[in-house]
């Protein structure tokens, strides 16, 4: 940015081309604070403003720290492939408010019989080893044994 | 020879079961024989809880109460710096966490309260020492914490009101507003630089007002005469609370106790030689003590490694070595007017709490640890010191008795014993100065400033 004097013009983006990604932070954090994973360019000022003007989102605190991506992987090349670096923000909210990361992947119920595929391949692998096993009636038998 | 097979069985069976404790065979009492206890150089838990037991007899042991803060303090690892004064949200909880203290609102009832006479602005001094909460009259359960000043309160009669001197508060009002007045309006101060607001007016008048009070009521504390007045004092104190598991470095997957310093800088301290009167008994139980399970470092909390100090403001020889009062002054980065443009106005108070918790328990303890007590000698009766936290114009009045000094892990877990912090809300002093005059001078502060400074033991 523009450096800021006193008197000089205020910096205003109106649609800002920043992202901000709420993640499910790695250590159990307090219940005030949510974790962001924010581009490299925002300042704790910028994430203030955007969760507060566009989300409404009353923000008291904010905190943040740069993750530096390893650089140790190889490619089949032997070159060192580097991970991204990305900014992280611990933002704590404000009045009182709370947030606790959502289980996107709940264990989902277990259908009626008839309609669950794992009922389906377990039919169809008895089916097959009774197949393999032959005709009943000649006592375990071979087929091929006989005239 | 059917003895020493005996023991060497013992032996293997041990070496299998190494991790549990030693059991000491039935040996006659005089035996020739040294007792079998685990060994103290190996790599194992029961040598490890031979280690610190030794550590504890040599503190137990040591010759002088300076040895004994040498090596309580002797092992330097990375530690939580504890702030008082503090940006963070919510710090006072956090704090009352660390040190296992319960925050009671409002201040402690008093014996007597300070009746007020209908006529002028004369009040009759009331009885100093608090009594303790078994002996509590009736009438002292409805002073609150600013006093009843209102004039036309019904005058409690008190037992020796006959001997007690008039407190004029004409006089105190008049000295205060002096202070007051000479500091902000009558000498010619330049404009403060950034950030320097607190130390160009306020800290100055802080020092005036507190000092001329503590000269004027010196006749009738004679506690205050024998005390002693430090101007920007420093107070340490190092203390262990809980475990938990390093995470990176040479020492990882070890289990560590999580250890805290507190480093405060008061504006002003008063240290006398006799201890004040406990508020309640020892064991008493007035609320609850708030249980965090995340890590410090969430607060926001930083680990520094630096020197383990204990300090009260004076150092072990001297008589003045118990604490009376504290007079903390808020920083420019805390002032009201910033946390109000933030949308922060819950914090104000926060810092406030927080300020006189961290502060109190930082003198009460490092006081008792100047009298031979620490974790494992736990205080045998209680410490008792009293602050008041400004920022020039509002005044928060916090008091705190340290009945436990046992916060690491061993010794909590059957020590019912909680500190108590009582504190008030942030009330101003006056409105406003303008030409020369104080408008809306707040005399129940006052009251409640004088109240502090004449608590005394109930023998002078």
């Amino acid at each position: 940015y523009p450096l800021f004097q006193l008197g000089g013009p205020q910096l205003r983006i109106f649609r800002p081309n920043f992202f901000m990604l709420a993640v499910r932070p790695g250590v159990p954090q307090p219940e005030d604070t949510v974790q962001f994973r924010v581009s490299m360019e925002m300042t704790k000022v910028d994430i203030k403003n955007y969760l507060e003007k566009i989300y409404n989102v009353p923000v008291a605190a904010v905190r943040t720290r740069i993750q530096y991506g390893a650089n140790n992987k190889r490619n089949h090349k032997n070159q060192r492939v580097k991970k991204p670096d990305y900014k992280v923000a611990y933002v704590q909210l404000g009045q009182g408010q709370t947030f606790q990361f959502p289980n996107l992947f709940p264990e989902k119920e277990q259908d009626t019989e008839t309609r669950s595929f794992d009922d389906f391949k377990n039919k169809y692998m008895e089916r097959e080893k009774q197949r393999q096993k032959g005709d009943p009636r000649r006592g375990g038998v071979p087929d091929w044994f006989g005239l | 020879m059917a003895a020493s097979r005996g023991r060497r069985l013992l032996w293997q069976g041990r070496c299998w079961f190494s991790q549990t404790e030693s059991a000491v065979p039935p040996q006659p009492p005089d035996s020739l024989y040294p007792p079998i206890v685990a060994s103290a150089t190996a790599k194992s838990k029961a040598a490890k809880r031979r280690r610190l037991e030794h550590f504890h007899q040599r503190v137990h042991a040591a010759a002088s109460i300076e040895e004994k803060l040498r090596l309580y303090g002797q092992l330097q690892r990375p530690k939580y710096m504890v702030y008082p004064q503090t940006f963070a949200l919510n710090a006072d909880r956090w704090y009352r966490s660390f040190t296992k203290t319960v925050f009671v609102p409002g201040l402690p009832p008093r014996a007597a309260p300070a009746a007020v006479k209908a006529l002028g602005a004369v009040a009759p001094e009331a009885a100093k020492a608090p009594v303790l909460a078994a002996g509590v009259e009736p009438e002292a359960a409805e002073a609150p914490e600013s006093g009843t000043a209102a004039p036309g309160a019904a005058k409690t009669p008190e037992p020796s009101a006959g001997a007690a001197p008039y407190l004029d508060m004409g006089e105190l009002r008049s000295l205060a507003c002096d202070a007051l007045l000479q500091e902000s309006f009558y000498q010619n101060k330049k404009r403060p630089f950034l950030y320097r607001d607190q130390e160009h007016t306020p800290g100055p008048f802080l020092t005036q007002l507190v000092s001329t009070l503590a000269a004027f009521l010196c006749g009738r504390n004679p506690l205050l005469a024998a005390s002693s007045l430090d101007l920007k004092p420093e107070v340490h104190y190092y203390w262990h609370h809980g475990e938990e598991v390093v995470v990176h470095g040479h020492r990882k997957g070890r289990v560590d106790p999580v250890r805290f310093q507190i480093d405060d800088k008061p504006h002003l301290q008063i240290r006398v030689p006799k201890q004040l009167p406990e508020i309640v008994p020892l064991e008493s139980d007035l609320g609850d003590v708030p249980v965090i399970d995340h890590k410090p470092s969430k607060l926001p909390l930083f680990k520094k490694q630096y020197e383990n100090k204990v300090f009260i403001g004076s150092k072990i020889a001297d008589p003045c070595c118990y604490g009376h009062t504290q007079f903390h002054l808020i920083p420019d980065k805390l002032k009201r007017e910033r946390f109000i443009r933030a949308n922060l106005e819950d914090q104000i108070e926060v810092t406030y709490r927080a300020n006189g918790i961290a502060s109190l328990f930082a003198w009460t303890a490092a006081q008792a640890m100047y009298q031979g007590f620490w974790n494992e000698a736990d205080v045998t009766r209680p410490f008792v010191s009293q602050a008041v936290v400004t920022d020039g114009k509002y005044f928060a009045f916090f008091c705190y008795q340290l009945n436990t000094l046992a916060l690491t892990v061993e010794t909590i877990q059957n020590n019912p014993r909680k500190n108590i912090c009582w504190g008030t809300d942030s009330k101003p002093l006056y409105d406003v100065v303008e030409n020369g005059s104080v408008k809306g001078f707040n005399d129940e502060v006052l009251l409640q400033l004088v109240r502090f400074l004449l608590n005394r033991p109930k023998e002078l």
